[in-house]
């Protein structure tokens, strides 16, 4: 009964986050820190969760425009009366549709990725929140039972047997909750660690499979880029005759001259005095 | 036991320095190697003689760890002597003693006297604190300083004894004011021969009509 009332109180002032003995915060110290590794990994487990889930249908989407790029060009390659342009558009969207289809092959890796941190959360991040909740609760508890101790340590005479009754009563509560409270705490602090190390031991795993095929397909593709690069160069070059004359050529010479004059307001006041003396003369 | 006077005392220090181990030494003269860990305080008592008085040492063994912090600051509270221990082969015991006595001074009376004690002095080999540092220490803040060993008794007695003969001291100086019982000083009972030890319905009325003389 005694004791149910000094619980609720904590639990309360807990929920509410009333100001709580410093010195019970420090030393828990060790525990806190634990404790926000493994809000951290948490935390970041669903954000890698989600940027994956981004990730591998963008580059879907990414695949697919690439695909109907080259393809499209393939299409206009064949319809081009022009022999040159339409090598090159064959060339460029052949290698732009092989692109597409080869970076697909980074998806099915990054999918074991995602199932792999999903697992992780849903088994090992759950069991650990369970053994955190519990500790916190043997917390609570071991909190409300130093609060009643030290309510019941103010007036204390051994001598006279004073108030001695009523402090055994507190400090065998407080020891058999700082038990339990020592018990989950250890179990908290080994877990979290446990959690970090498995979860770098499923990253070096499930990363391996996703490297392989970055590399594969950058390896392939360049290649291919490669082999389309040099095809491209024995193209004739294409006769930019007629568009010549559709570009402004004094625009850029116009630029030129601006930037590479040196600007001073004497050559500006020279300028003056010559188109004045040029209007006297009219 | 019938006593002339009660001095209250307080053993502090870091968790694992062996106040309790102390205590035992002390009060039982015996050692256990393992102890329980203290939760919050546990009572001592022995009756001394100094000056052919009996003296009835009512010694209070606080808990070190740092959750306890401010439940045995309440203990502080009516202490007449302080028993400030360090562990002689963990260093980080003998850092904190700042803190310690920093602590003691600002929950206690002014006039407590405090006893510096570097405790495990039969673990030679192992020693990371010099006797030296310690008697620098006492020196620099003005506190009495022993080392001793709660295993092989070493200067167990005379910590405790030495420490009620300087209150002892105080008390003929009338540096205490006996009769205000804040500073861990009681008169016994010395007209009642019937009083049983503690703890146990004493005549508190015997002790307080003793304090009029």
């Amino acid at each position: 009964m005694q004791h149910q009332y000094w619980v609720t109180k904590k639990s309360v002032q807990r929920k509410l986050g009333g100001k709580e003995d410093e010195c019970v915060i420090s030393s828990d110290a060790e525990l806190d820190a634990k404790l926000e590794l493994f809000k951290s990994i948490n935390d970041s487990c669903l954000q890698l969760q989600r940027f994956i889930d981004l990730y591998q249908e963008r580059l879907c989407f990414l695949a697919q425009e690439e695909h109907s790029l080259g393809r499209y060009l393939k299409e206009c390659g064949k319809n081009e009366k022009n022999d040159s342009a339409g090598k090159i558009m064959i060339t460029v969207g052949k290698s732009l549709a092989y692109v597409g289809h080869q970076r697909l092959t980074i998806r099915p890796p990054l999918v074991r990725l995602h199932q792999e941190v999903d697992t992780f959360r849903g088994r090992a991040v759950t069991d650990t929140k369970v053994t955190v909740s519990e500790m916190e609760k043997c917390r609570t508890e071991y909190r409300a039972a130093l609060s009643w101790m030290k309510s019941a340590s103010q007036q204390l005479d051994p001598d006279t047997g004073y108030g001695v009754d009523k402090f055994r009563k507190a400090q065998s509560y407080v020891r058999s909750t700082k038990y339990k409270f020592d018990k989950f705490t250890l179990a908290c602090l080994q877990k979290v660690d446990l959690l970090a190390a498995a979860r770098c031991n499923m990253f070096s795993h499930a990363l391996v499979p996703y490297i392989n095929a970055l590399s594969v397909f950058s390896t392939k593709t360049t290649e291919v880029l490669s082999t389309a690069s040099t095809n491209l160069d024995k193209v004739e070059p294409y006769d930019f005759h007629v568009t010549a004359e559709l570009a402004i050529p004094n625009e850029d010479k116009d630029k030129e001259t601006f930037f590479n004059a040196d600007y001073t307001d004497e050559d500006k006041e020279k300028i003056l005095k010559e188109s004045e003396s040029e209007w006297k003369g009219w | 036991m019938s006593y002339a006077y009660l001095f209250k005392y307080i053993i502090i220090g870091d968790t694992g320095v062996g106040k309790s181990c102390l205590l035992l030494q002390f009060t039982d003269k015996r050692f256990q190697p393992v102890h329980d860990l203290t939760i919050g305080v546990e009572f001592g008592a022995r009756m001394i003689t100094i000056d052919s008085k009996q003296i009835k040492l009512q010694i209070w063994d606080t808990a070190g760890q740092e959750a306890f912090r401010s439940i045995t600051r309440s203990y502080y509270r009516g202490a007449a002597g302080a028993l400030l221990v360090y562990d002689i082969t963990r260093r980080e015991t003998f850092n904190h003693l700042t803190t310690w006595l920093d602590d003691a001074r600002q929950h206690s009376n002014s006039n407590m006297v405090i006893m510096l004690i570097g405790n495990k002095s039969d673990l030679e080999s192992r020693r990371e604190v010099k006797k030296e540092e310690g008697e620098a220490f006492a020196r620099e803040h003005g506190l009495v300083f022993m080392e001793t060993s709660a295993k092989t008794a070493a200067n167990v007695e005379e910590a405790f004894i030495n420490t009620a003969k300087e209150i002892y001291e105080k008390i003929q100086e009338g540096v205490f004011d006996i009769n205000n019982e804040a500073n861990g000083i009681k008169i016994g009972p010395q007209h009642s021969p019937t009083n049983p030890s503690l703890p146990g319905a004493t005549g508190s009325s015997g002790s307080q009509g003793g304090g009029c003389c």
